[in-house]
């Protein structure tokens, strides 16, 4: 779908990038980044952005390798994919002494094992998987936990992520495991759990899911908090959850590949995204949360206790960070493809 | 003289050029991939092992073949149906009226078939155009739920791929000599009976090369199966697509790849067969 598209375009982007020097060439998730801040930084600085989009952290990692970490300036690889990056020697470190902006972030999401003093790395936003329903639904309505999706009378309203390891996380986390376990035995016990829900899904989607629900196609979505987010500014019959059992929490992070073109202009765009203004804009216009403290004070008070936008405490404590799988990844794919071919 | 000499050499040799570059050289590192290994380091090591073929006989992939093929001639028989009975009426058409039906036929091209997908769900879904229609005519009181079904994925591969079965079976009614039909009628055969052994035989290159223009994509446009049909069901176009970007298992991916290749392939030779059996029988 938008991937095809997105693969022949940034192809065909990466061989220019390579000519030019007051441009700057992002790989992003899709509706990530407002286009109005892309406009406003080309305003000021003269730097022409040109950004392609990819809807998963395998999909950008298999490109940034396949085209020998060039043709990209900056990346938002998810923290178990900063490592992997990192140790495989696709990124170059970041010149902090360029990021008169850095001071703004919490000192709590910073130096973090993946990458220790963020030498590779720099917060852009965090988020987690929250279960969105339709309150005119009154099955819908009464969800509290992964456990309720499975109730019979939600059959064909509901949707997932199109994702392997959002979707094997519901059944781990039902079972009381970790997200990242890695015994094949227990991945295998979820995926047998998991498997009579997939009568019940109308639709995968992890690129746009909102639509679905904002069409009024499912009345249950597991998603992300911006997605969420956006869908209950636009519906108020829209609501939210925290499945009580647990779930996902990501921080992604802006990351310059090795072999970039336009380093300088990479570091000047970083600065500008740690401006307090604009970290607080893109955290109101996306819903996501941002690691900038000093964007957090300047958001209007409705956003700033939104629980969407910011997990009250309590909630958090149930977060659990995905990680690299290693080889333990065989038993996911495995029972993906099986869910998947039903 | 000379000059067109060069011409006609430029151009060929820019077109074998072409072909060699874009479309021989990348099969043949496919093929070349579907023997070798995985590697934490690199996407792919070189080997010669049949492990990747081996691979995909188990159960899963053969559903995901099966449900594939099943899907692609389902939509490849739909097609053949509507297209056959326009492409008739194409070709018997006066010439303005046939030039403003081909246009029709050709518009949607210019427009990408991904954004054409897209604007379908704008028209199946629950509060889409054709729901508000129909409620708002009493026809029905709640909506339909036509998106993410596998009858929205049937209708999205057919409205993309229609076109590439009318334009073959156009150019064969378009040649048919109507005077076969003339001496059918008179020996006495019925239209049905004419129909069925004279235009059909005559057609059939036509009809073969249709439903190879349809059947084969069918198979490979997974976009259609993820935005309209909900991303439920796995097809070969995803499988593929999910070793190379998702799983990163390229030998697995370049083996499907190949076995789809080779099965396109067979299907070509079966077709040369019998054409060319057909033409010994004509002569």
């Amino acid at each position: 779908m938008k991937r095809l598209v997105l693969l022949v375009l940034s192809l065909l982007l990466a061989s220019q990038a390579l000519a030019a020097s007051k441009e700057l060439y992002v790989y992003n998730w899709s509706e990530y980044m407002p286009d109005s801040v892309l406009e406003d930084f080309t305003k000021e600085t003269g730097i022409k952005v040109v950004m392609s989009t990819y809807d998963s952290n395998e999909a950008l990692y298999a490109k940034i390798k396949m085209v020998d970490a060039k043709g990209y300036d900056l990346v938002v690889p998810s923290t178990d994919f900063v490592s992997r990056m990192r140790k495989e020697g696709l990124l170059q470190p970041i010149d902090k002494s360029k990021l008169s902006n850095f001071g703004n972030l919490d000192p709590k999401l910073l130096n973090q094992s993946f990458d220790p003093e963020n030498t590779y790395s720099v917060p852009y936003m965090w988020g987690s998987t929250v279960i969105a329903i339709n309150a005119k639904d009154p099955d819908a309505a009464s969800i509290t936990s992964f456990a309720d999706l499975w109730k019979p009378e939600l059959k064909g309203k509901i949707l997932l992520p199109n994702d392997m390891r959002g979707v094997l996380g519901m059944g781990l986390k039902r079972l009381g495991y970790s997200l990242n376990e890695s015994d094949p035995a227990k991945v295998g016990q979820a995926c047998e759990l998991l498997m009579p829900l997939m009568a019940s899904v109308r639709v995968f989607d992890s690129d746009s899911p909102k639509q679905a629900l904002l069409n009024n196609e499912v009345m249950a979505a597991v998603l992300w908090n911006g997605e969420a987010y956006i869908a209950s500014g636009e519906n108020a019959d829209i609501k939210f959850v925290y499945p009580k059992e647990g779930f996902s929490l990501w921080v992604d992070n802006l990351c310059i590949p090795k072999n970039a073109a336009n380093v300088e202009n990479a570091h000047i765009f970083i600065d500008y995204l740690l401006r307090p203004e604009v970290a607080a804009f893109i955290c109101q216009e996306m819903g996501y949360s941002s690691p900038n403290l000093a964007a957090k004070e300047t958001l209007p008070e409705e956003v700033r206790t939104n629980a969407l936008v910011y997990p009250a405490p309590e909630d958090m404590a149930r977060g659990e960070f995905e990680t690299d799988l290693g080889q333990a990844v065989k038993a996911y794919e495995e029972c993906w493809m099986k869910l998947k071919t039903e | 003289m000379s000059s067109d000499g060069f011409f006609k050499r430029a151009v060929i040799i820019g077109a074998v050029g072409w072909m060699t570059v874009f479309a021989f050289v990348p099969n043949i590192l496919v093929f070349l991939a579907s023997f070798g290994t995985t590697s934490t380091e690199n996407f792919i090591e070189p080997a010669a092992t049949l492990r990747n073929y081996a691979r995909l006989m188990d159960r899963t992939h053969l559903d995901i073949l099966l449900g594939s093929l099943r899907l692609s001639g389902l939509v490849t028989a739909i097609c053949l149906l509507t297209a056959y009975p326009f492409a008739s009426i194409l070709a018997r058409a006066r010439k303005p009226v046939r030039n403003i039906l081909l246009l029709l036929v050709v518009i949607p091209f210019w427009t990408n078939s991904l954004v054409r997908t897209y604007a379908m769900t704008a028209m199946l879904n629950s509060s889409g155009i054709v729901n508000n229609v129909l409620m708002s005519l009493g026809l029905i009181d709640a909506p339909l739920a036509m998106m993410y079904t596998p009858g929205a994925v049937v209708l999205g591969l057919t409205y993309t791929l229609l076109p590439f079965m009318i334009l073959p079976l156009y150019a064969a009614l378009e040649r048919l000599d109507r005077r076969y039909l003339e001496a059918a009628r008179d020996l006495g055969a019925s239209p049905w009976r004419a129909f069925w052994r004279v235009v059909v035989p005559l057609t059939m290159p036509g009809i073969v090369s249709g439903c190879m223009l349809v059947f084969l994509p069918a198979i490979g446009m997974f976009y259609v199966s993820d935005v309209l049909g909900g991303a439920k069901a796995m097809l070969l176009g995803n499988f593929i697509r999910d070793q190379f970007l998702t799983t990163r298992d390229w030998p697995l991916g370049a083996a499907a790849s190949v076995t789809l290749t080779a099965l396109m392939g067979l299907m070509l030779l079966l077709y040369w067969k019998s054409a060319a059996r057909l033409g010994r029988e004509a002569s």
